[in-house]
């Protein structure tokens, strides 16, 4: 479904990724784990190609798409991303939100598109709030809102970023309960987050990042119980605290 | 309760500051009450000059400002990282490479001499008089056109003009700059172009904040058209000043005053009710609260 070989990526002087090969196959839900800095959400951002990488190969469904003839807007429509401070639009309604892909970049009629942004905020527990604005939402139903934006395009993978690290602690509960049950449906998913209850109950697969490199890949009992790398363990024993 | 005591304190002042006013300047032979019914119209009249002068500048200085506040706000690439970057994408042998590099240069030092000419402008302008700038434009304008009509009219409306531009270009860059990068970012992530991005998530939220600042800007260029009778537009001040020498300086001077807050005052308010009819909560800041 997403496969990455040998992605490297330079900021200036900096060398953030140095070779990230990677197979998520359909219905996977893979959860990278990492100090800060080392490199996930930038590799997040090389897969939808928001960031470009310098070196090597992004597969989606077995095509090559980080190639000059293909369109990263068209990449983009395959897999959805949500960020870790929602980056909901500010000056739309959340039925809007919802709306705005399907409308302008599908060219879906707009009640149609509609239609299908009421049914995706009630899918994520937010059919009262279509008309609210985003300043007038708590961060847990802006997230869950961004889910909803996400998933309107029918992607066929979904990237979160973080999606709970700005959440006051009350609202990350509702969060992550939206993307279980996306996992349990059988979306692909890639997820940077630190929430272990989460990653060990939902994830597939866990991957642990530090330096711009994949130290250890595993089952989320190897990793959190057994972990073989010296530096996983020292990340786990202070996250797991 | 004590807020509305306070404003009433606050107008019997002004009042009774402006009873001593009047008793200074016309005490002693009174106010002409007729002369306001007799010479209302040509005041109206000459006002009009003001308004035109005013709104032809503002329109033309919108797209102006638009453009050097755009120009201002994107980021300019040096060329070391470009080639680095290249470097980096390991293509620089091919001659697709080359191609692509040549115009990825060429790009980025048209953008990077259009930003510097538009930060010039910008310092330039605002850096200097606005008076000294309608007397420049006139004389460049009497000394190659000295013959045509209206060529006053005409000068200091591109003074006016050139003015407003660069102060809304400020304007603009601030309104573009504002918003935040998490939004284009989402933009781009749904799918949507460069331009769509900007088309549908930045300008809506960008043109909304730059109200506030657009209507204080046509205020100020309002007030400044007065500066346009130094060159003799026959505009309200020119008018003023006449009546002012044939006997009537209370009288002009009232009815040039009354006008001009009249008419600043109405467009603050009617922008003012519009801003808070289509306000949207969390864009921009809150409105002056009682």
């Amino acid at each position: 479904m997403i496969r990455t070989e040998d992605i490297h990526k330079h900021f200036g002087a900096l060398h953030v990724l140095r070779g990230i090969t990677l197979e998520v196959t359909r219905g996977d839900v893979l959860v990278i784990i990492g100090p800060s800095g080392s490199g996930k959400s930038t590799f997040l951002r090389c897969i939808n190609l928001l960031v470009r990488p310098d070196e090597g190969r992004v597969f989606i469904d077995g095509v090559q798409v980080n190639r000059a003839d293909i369109r990263p807007e068209w990449v983009r429509q395959q897999v959805g991303m949500v960020f870790q401070s929602f980056n909901l639009f500010t000056h739309l309604t959340a039925l809007e939100n919802v709306a705005l892909g399907p409308i302008r970049v599908k060219k879906a009629p707009r009640d149609e598109a509609e239609t299908k942004a009421r049914q995706l905020l009630a899918r994520v527990g937010l059919a009262a709030k279509e008309q609210s604005y985003p300043a007038e939402l708590s961060g847990g139903q802006q997230q869950r809102v961004a889910i909803a934006r996400a998933l309107a395009m029918d992607p066929k993978a979904m990237l979160f970023d973080e999606p709970t690290s700005a959440l006051d602690p009350e609202y990350i509960r509702e969060v992550l309960d939206v993307m279980a049950n996306l996992a349990h449906e059988g979306m692909t998913m890639i997820v940077v987050t630190h929430e272990m209850g989460f990653a060990s109950s939902v994830a597939s697969r866990i991957v642990f990042m530090d330096g711009g490199i994949i130290l250890e890949e595993g089952r989320p009992l190897d990793i959190f119980e057994h972990p073989k790398n010296e530096r996983t363990r020292a990340f786990v024993s202070k996250i797991l605290r | 309760m004590f807020r509305s005591v306070e404003s009433v304190l606050g107008i019997l002042i002004i009042i009774g500051a402006g009873a001593v006013v009047y008793d200074v300047l016309a005490g002693s032979r009174g106010l002409d009450l007729g002369y306001f019914q007799a010479n209302w119209l040509r005041y109206a009249r000459a006002v009009q000059v003001n308004l035109l002068a005013t709104s032809i500048a503002f329109v033309v200085g919108m797209g102006i400002g638009f453009l050097v506040g755009w120009a201002r706000s994107t980021r300019t690439q040096p060329i070391r990282k470009i080639l680095s970057d290249f470097h980096q994408a390991k293509v620089q042998g091919t001659a697709r490479g080359r191609s692509a590099l040549a115009v990825t240069i060429a790009v980025a030092g048209v953008r990077h001499y259009l930003r510097r000419i538009a930060d010039g402008y910008v310092e330039a302008i605002r850096g200097t008089p606005l008076f000294v700038q309608i007397i420049f434009a006139y004389a460049v304008a009497t000394t190659f056109y000295p013959r045509l009509a209206g060529v006053e009219f005409f000068a200091g409306v591109v003074a006016l003009t050139i003015n407003t531009g660069a102060y809304q270009g400020e304007t603009f860059r601030a309104g573009l700059q504002t918003v935040h990068t998490g939004q284009v970012e989402a933009a781009r992530a749904l799918g949507l172009s460069r331009w769509g991005a900007m088309r549908h998530v930045v300008l809506p939220q960008a043109l909304r904040l730059v109200v506030p600042p657009l209507t204080n800007e046509y205020i100020g260029l309002f007030k400044a058209s007065a500066l346009l009778y130094f060159i003799s537009v026959f505009e309200i001040t020119f008018l003023s000043k006449q009546e002012a020498y044939q006997g009537h300086p209370f009288e002009s001077f009232a009815m040039i005053t009354g006008i001009f807050l009249l008419i600043t005052v109405t467009i603050a308010r009617v922008v003012q009710y519009f801003e808070a009819r289509f306000r949207i909560p969390g864009l921009g800041i809150e409105p002056a609260r009682d």
